[in-house]
């Protein structure tokens, strides 16, 4: 209201001095018109009078006397009026700006949403994992289930514990049969969490009962989409595996544990404690720290435990360890190094905005010098100045930060959108550009002012006044160019460091790319899942089932016309999933306990390595007719290294932990196929026939010759073998090993961005300077041609100075990248952090830009006309 | 010379309200047009008298039923005006002295 109030009264004022000197003016024409000169004459002189109109207005307004608020508006109106008399500069600058801060906020975004925010779970840094750690390792290792009961049990840190366990949930409840990612856990798993359901209730410890009915609690997710977020869902029945479900709850949205992908249903485990022994390492474990207890006590507790399980049960557990890990901290993981990474660049991309603007700024202080000693020599304040340049800075800079939170506020959830759901990024659904970011933004664009706004400040101070004014608005002295010249030369370096690092990024995504997966993928499809079996009574019958639901499967899909070959493995390779056993040469000793031998273990059915295009590399791939005895098994060449050194092991014998000690026969050798990781060396791995060891979780691998109307009928035949069994996912192997590769993928891509932007912005600032000092240097030049200089000549006295600039950058950049690419280190395959052949391309690529960034200024500089600028003086 | 043209805005004020025109011919007049000040800057200088409270003003007719800003002198001002007065007086005997020491 105040500003209002003030506002009105100067309008009125403004108003009122208008009148009160047009009625002077007015009285003393009448004046001399009353002494008889003509009206004409009388109008001219009664102006002359009185002197400059405008001028006589401006210091009469000044004895009203400003407050500081009249002042900043009338400073910001002289910043409006230099920014709109330069639109080039004005939209250079707010483009450099922008990308800068938007940069930076929207990497910020990310950091504080994934690496800053307390997890959305009350007094969530009580919350931690524990893994078994195998001998001698730091390898976090799923926990067996004895092992869990144990801990549950004995520990003294914990509130609570509870097991989670992953895996499909078959719902068959309308049309075609699906499976959701589903979570089996104990009971105390919500209240470890500490999250309300939404609506009903979670699971307790009457649901984690053997042989009671069985419940189910939904995401919320799951509920809107597939029972349309009727409220009377609980109580009712679904068509689970097997059996019915009764839905007892729905969790809020958004509700899931941070170190664990999506999960739509969850159930109870329901553990068999007498059968706890036998089961292998499968659980992943959640716990709530008591209140008070450090996690270092609570590791101690759990090394204890362990000591105590491995005495117990030498035979699972000897040499075996635990180790408690803060949730965040699995939440986050090694997502920090590379968030952290991207922060830092996209900052030096600001700071490289800031010393073009900067430079722009002082090019334009130096073309206004004569004015401002002008202004200085009739009285200005050098506080006054100052404040004039820092209202510039602060508009520019609050325009670039506007319109750069407005780049992330669209660009982040727009780039979010177009990941995909699986995107391996934790805490992707929490990911806000939200009111914190936004005073991050406009507290980075206010620190972007003083850093831009700091060098025109400083060279007020310089600006003395007789020499300003000798130099007759000739501006551009020797400190001048020091100056633009430092800032250029920091700009190229920021710019090579990261053009180093998006380098090195780029070409190390490019080799892991190119790395050969061991199969063919293309033309490959793959139908993800785990079986459900109809009706058994014993394990036995299971198995059979098991066995024969995929071999009557496949058989069905092979006669497909559109199908070259088909076969199914345990987990399809690059998904994220593997089991493992022990195993060791029959005729040797059986390895002492704790021990590590073995390695992966895959079942596949007959055909799995033709259809996957993987070579065998001695003896024979599985056949239909492994079904009986004798029981074979093929080992991948790591395998086979690894156990027969120097050996064909094919007609050798080994011995396999799997379930209970078995003798296979070794009937084949596979080449090495990367199962884990494309980043990593290929594990051993063994392979068993899906005939003789069944497995319950069996994706199908189809290859196909024509790819119309595959999918459907190839869903067909399964339903005509087994009418209730849903499918995870069908996905091309193209995109299963693309989606292992998204992450890398995208970070190599947002880097190689900030690099790009870095470059074309140290482009600009050479381009920028090397122009300015032609245009200073226009008479120089016009002498030197008039001396006799040939336009050669002064070509490459330009481009001298230029690429002097460019080239001190370019060393400062490789040495500062030398400093700081090991950060890169964790994040690159198979190069180092100072890869020569990026380190020179990338060089080249700088110099090659540098060049151009001088070339046409230079070229301008030798059409200098001699007689025209000579003239002009 | 500072303080100068305040006086004579003043001293002018003294004898009635007046709008700036009218101060400005009365300057000229009574300086017989030695006094050649360029008309605006009176206006700085009123809004200054004005800003300091020596003198105040109101919207009137003039002589010429034109609406016009008439200044007055307020009790301040007239108080000013006397301290200015003795003071202007003081320097000039003190010139008057410098320039013509003999007649002493």
């Amino acid at each position: 209201m105040k500003f209002f109030d003030w506002a009105s009264r100067r309008a009125r004022s403004d108003r009122e001095l208008e009148e009160e000197m047009r009625f002077h003016l007015n009285a003393e024409t009448r004046l001399r018109e009353d002494r008889g000169e003509p009206p004409e004459v009388a109008r001219r002189n009664a102006r002359r009078d009185f002197g400059n109109y405008v001028a006589v207005e401006e210091a009469t307004r000044d004895m009203w006397g400003w407050n500081w608020l009249e002042r900043a508006v009338q400073d910001v109106r002289l910043a409006l009026r230099m920014l709109r008399k330069n639109p080039t500069f004005t939209a250079l600058a707010l483009a450099a700006l922008a990308l800068g801060i938007g940069g930076t906020t929207a990497m910020f975004s990310i950091v504080d949403s994934v690496l800053l925010k307390p997890l959305p779970f009350p007094h969530p840094s009580r919350l931690a994992m524990i893994w078994e750690l195998p001998p001698h390792s730091s390898h976090h290792n799923v926990v067996q289930t004895q092992n869990f009961l144990d801990w549950r049990a004995r520990n003294r840190s914990f509130e609570d514990v509870a097991a989670m366990f992953q895996f499909p949930f078959n719902l068959d409840e309308s049309g075609e049969p699906v499976q959701l990612p589903g979570l089996r856990v104990t009971a105390g798993f919500f209240q470890i969490l500490g999250t309300r359901p939404l609506l009903g209730r979670t699971i307790e410890l009457q649901d984690d009962v053997p042989d009671t009915p069985w419940v189910a609690v939904l995401s919320y997710e799951l509920w809107q989409r597939s029972f349309g977020g009727r409220r009377n869902i609980i109580g009712e029945k679904i068509a689970g595996p097997g059996n019915p479900f009764e839905v007892i709850g729905v969790m809020p949205p958004g509700f899931g544990v941070p170190a664990v992908p999506r999960v739509d249903v969850y159930i109870p485990m329901r553990i068999r404690p007498a059968e706890a022994v036998q089961d292998g390492r499968n659980y992943k474990v959640i716990a709530r720290l008591r209140p008070g207890v450090s996690l270092a006590a609570a590791q101690q507790d759990m090394e204890s435990i362990s000591a105590q399980t491995a005495d117990e049960r030498p035979d699972i557990d000897a040499l075996w360890s635990a180790t408690v890990v803060p949730l965040m901290e699995q939440t986050v993981g090694d997502t920090r190094t590379i968030l952290l990474v991207l922060l830092g660049a996209v900052f030096f991309v600001l700071l490289i905005a800031c010393a073009n603007v900067s430079n722009l700024l002082l090019m334009r202080a130096s073309a206004r010098r004569h004015e401002i000693s002008v202004r200085i020599a009739l009285g200005a304040g050098r506080w006054r100045l100052l404040h004039q340049l820092l209202t510039e800075s602060l508009l520019l800079a609050g325009a670039g930060g506007s319109l750069g939170f407005l780049l992330a506020w669209v660009g982040v959830p727009a780039l979010l959108h177009i990941l995909p759901a699986n995107f391996p990024l934790p805490r992707i659904a929490e990911i806000r550009v939200d009111g914190g970011v936004l005073v991050f933004s406009m507290l980075l664009s206010c620190a972007c002012a003083l850093i831009f706004g700091a060098f025109p400040a400083l060279q007020l101070d310089r600006a003395r006044v007789g020499e300003g004014l000798r130099q007759g608005g000739r501006p551009g002295s020797a400190t001048n160019r020091r100056v633009h010249g430092t800032l250029v030369v920091t700009e190229v370096a920021m710019a090579m460091l990261l053009v180093v690092g998006a380098g090195l990024m780029l070409r190390s995504f490019m080799l892991l790319d190119a790395v050969n997966p061991g199969f063919r993928p293309e033309r490959l499809l793959t139908f993800r899942m785990v079986l459900v079996p109809s009706d058994w009574k014993t394990f036995d019958e299971l198995l059979a089932q098991r066995a024969t639901l995929v071999a009557q499967m496949l058989k069905r899909i092979r006669t497909l016309p559109q199908v070259t070959s088909a076969s199914s493995i345990s987990f399809l390779p690059l998904s994220g999933s593997q089991s493992g056993s022990g195993y060791y040469r029959a005729d040797r000793p059986a390895p002492r306990p704790g021990m590590l031998s073995g390695g992966d273990v895959s079942v596949v059915s007959d055909g799995y390595f033709r259809t996957m295009g993987i070579p065998i590399l001695a003896g024979r791939e599985f056949t239909e007719y492994d079904r009986a005895a004798p029981e074979v098994a093929i080992l991948n060449e790591t395998a086979a290294r690894k156990n027969f050194p120097g050996e064909n092991p094919v007609g050798k014998r080994m011995r396999v932990d799997w379930t209970g000690p078995a003798e296979v026969e070794i009937v084949g050798v596979a080449a090495d196929t990367h199962h884990g990781s494309m980043d990593t060396a290929p594990d051993p791995c063994l392979f068993l026939p899906q005939s003789q060891r069944p497995a319950g979780w069996a994706s199908l691998v189809v290859r196909i010759a024509d790819d119309r109307g595959v999918i459907e009928a190839v869903k067909q035949q399964m339903h005509a073998v087994a009418p209730h069994q849903g499918i995870e996912e069908v996905q091309t192997m193209d995109s299963v090993l693309n989606d292992s590769l998204a992450r890398p993928h995208l970070d190599a891509v947002i880097f190689a961005v900030f690099g790009g932007i870095a470059l074309i912005l140290a482009c600009v600032g050479i381009y920028a300077v090397v122009s300015y000092s032609v245009a200073q240097r226009t008479r120089e030049m016009g002498i030197r041609l008039a001396l006799g200089a040939t336009p050669t000549s002064i070509l490459r006295h330009v481009l001298r100075e230029g690429l002097v600039l460019c080239g001190g950058g370019i060393i400062i950049g490789l040495a500062a990248a030398a400093a700081l690419t090991r950060y890169l280190a964790s994040l690159l395959y198979a190069i180092s952090p100072m890869d020569p052949l990026v380190c020179m391309g990338v060089t080249l690529l700088l110099g090659a830009c540098g060049l151009a960034g001088c070339y046409f200024p230079a070229r301008h500089a030798t059409r200098v006309d001699p007689a025209a600028v000579l003239h002009e003086q | 010379m500072q303080g100068t043209l305040d006086m004579m805005i003043l001293r002018t004020l003294q004898w009635g309200p007046q709008h700036g025109h009218g101060i400005g011919v009365a300057i000229r007049a009574s300086s017989e047009d030695v006094l050649q000040v360029e008309h605006g800057s009176l206006y700085p200088a009123l809004h200054r008298l004005h800003k300091e409270g020596w003198i105040e003003s109101e919207w009137r007719l003039s002589e010429h039923n034109q609406r016009a800003r008439f200044y007055r002198l307020t009790a301040k001002g007239r108080r000013r005006l006397v301290a200015e007065e003795s003071r202007w007086n003081r320097m000039v005997e003190a010139i008057r002295r410098v320039m013509r020491p003999a007649e002493d």
